[in-house]
């Protein structure tokens, strides 16, 4: 449960550039306080099967939750 | 350049352990700005405190206390590159040097690095007439002691071809830490920085990260700082002063106190199997290898004081440094035991 402390090493290191990846470059900030993460993503595809949303910014607040995560975008 | 000091202080120090004084001891330190200590035989920090604490007295506006010493980032990055530029001439010149091992005539471009490579192909020699006191005298750096060294070089024995590795150790991850002087609220800094984490359950930091350098660093609310994953002293340097913009762009008054590398890590590969278990018993005083309970031997390095851990297939990672010759130093005096060890 103690995975904060890892962040700052070689693995943590990896892991926080894999996601910077796998958002594909459009990760503008993250951030991690109170438990809630928040998350800016600039020129976002959202691609649902009949439909495709362009969108500039996006944020994502996520919390942790014991039965479930809540998200919201704006 | 500070680059250039690294290698040419590390090869006068091969070639110069009885007789030259270290005059320019003082100029290995990464501390920037490099003019300052030129004429200093201080401790690089002290002589960077109170060039700063100096300039705090001028002035009582805290913004402009701030990093303004320093020169700016878009200087700073241009230096950056540049020095990075010269890092690698530096390594390459290193490398030809070490492949050439003779005491070629040092008519070459670079004069400073044609002798200091011969030099350096001496070393293990320890043939150093006299002849070199007149370094002594000149705190400042290279030309006099240039002209010195050349002479010096065409003195003395040059050492056989194999004893110079021709490979340099690359620098993966350097650590270091550097004092804001100020207490932090590490929750405002979260909540306003960009790329931060902090979750006070877990860890009593901020974990924040930038780009460029690609780097992380933990701020602690007392103000101390450390910073991890930079590529060279410049960068780790860079990045930190980086941190402590953002910091004091939040409002806190941050200084730049003590900056100190604390670790440094390369790796190289020797480009040919080894046989660690014949190491470990004849070097057994220094070594530790259990295959299973890890794949690599652990070499505990006295003089300098690196641990190296050697692997099967040639690759050799170096830890434990606090400066850059360290890891160089440490790489050529293992080199020929690995030789010894060539599997097949």
């Amino acid at each position: 449960m103690e995975y904060q402390l890892y962040r700052n090493t070689t693995l943590g290191n990896s892991l926080q550039e894999s996601l910077d990846e796998l958002i594909q470059g459009s990760l503008n900030t993250d951030r991690f306080c109170d438990n809630v993460w928040t998350f800016v993503l600039n020129d976002v595809e959202f691609r649902e099967v009949t439909e495709l949303i362009k969108v500039d910014k996006v944020k994502i607040v996520a919390c942790d939750g014991k039965n479930t995560g809540s998200n919201t975008t704006e | 350049m500070e680059e250039d000091a690294y290698l040419e202080l590390y090869l006068d120090r091969c070639a110069a352990q009885d007789d030259l004084a270290p005059a320019m001891s003082h100029l290995f330190s990464p501390v920037v700005p490099y003019d300052v200590y030129l004429s200093n035989q201080s401790s690089p920090e002290t002589v960077f405190n109170s060039h700063l604490s100096g300039i705090k007295e001028l002035s009582n506006d805290f913004s402009s206390v701030d990093l303004s010493f320093l020169p700016d980032e878009l200087t700073q990055g241009n230096k950056d590159q540049n020095v990075t530029r010269n890092q690698h001439e530096i390594e390459e010149k290193y490398k030809t040097q070490n492949q050439q091992s003779k005491l070629a005539s040092p008519g070459k471009q670079d004069t400073e690095l044609g002798s200091n490579g011969s030099s350096l192909s001496n070393s293990h020699s320890h043939l150093y007439p006299d002849g070199a006191d007149s370094e002594d005298s000149s705190p400042e750096k290279t030309n006099s002691d240039t002209l010195s060294l050349s002479s010096i070089a065409s003195m003395t024995p040059m050492n056989p071809v194999s004893e110079c590795s021709g490979i340099v150790p690359q620098l993966q991850n350097i650590v270091s830490t550097v004092n804001l002087a100020c207490k932090l609220d590490l929750k405002k800094i979260a909540l306003q920085a960009k790329n931060a984490e902090y979750n006070p359950k877990r860890f009593a930091a901020v974990i924040m990260r930038i780009r460029e350098p690609r780097t992380t660093a933990l701020i602690f609310s007392s103000g101390k700082m450390v910073c991890t994953g930079a590529k060279s002293e410049e960068q780790s340097r860079l990045a930190a002063r980086k941190y402590a913009r953002v910091v004091q762009k939040l409002g806190f008054p941050a200084r730049f106190l003590d900056f100190k590398i604390q670790n440094m890590v390369g790796s190289c590969d020797v480009k040919f199997p080894i046989r660690l278990e014949g190491l470990v018993l004849t070097h057994r005083q220094f070594s530790s290898y259990e295959p299973e309970l890890f794949p690599g031997l652990i070499y505990r390095m006295v003089k300098p004081r690196i641990v190296l851990l050697i692997f099967v297939s040639g690759k050799v990672v170096l830890t434990g440094a606090k400066e850059r010759s360290e890891i160089y130093e440490a790489f050529e005096n293992i080199y020929p035991i690995l030789k010894g060890f060539k599997k097949a």
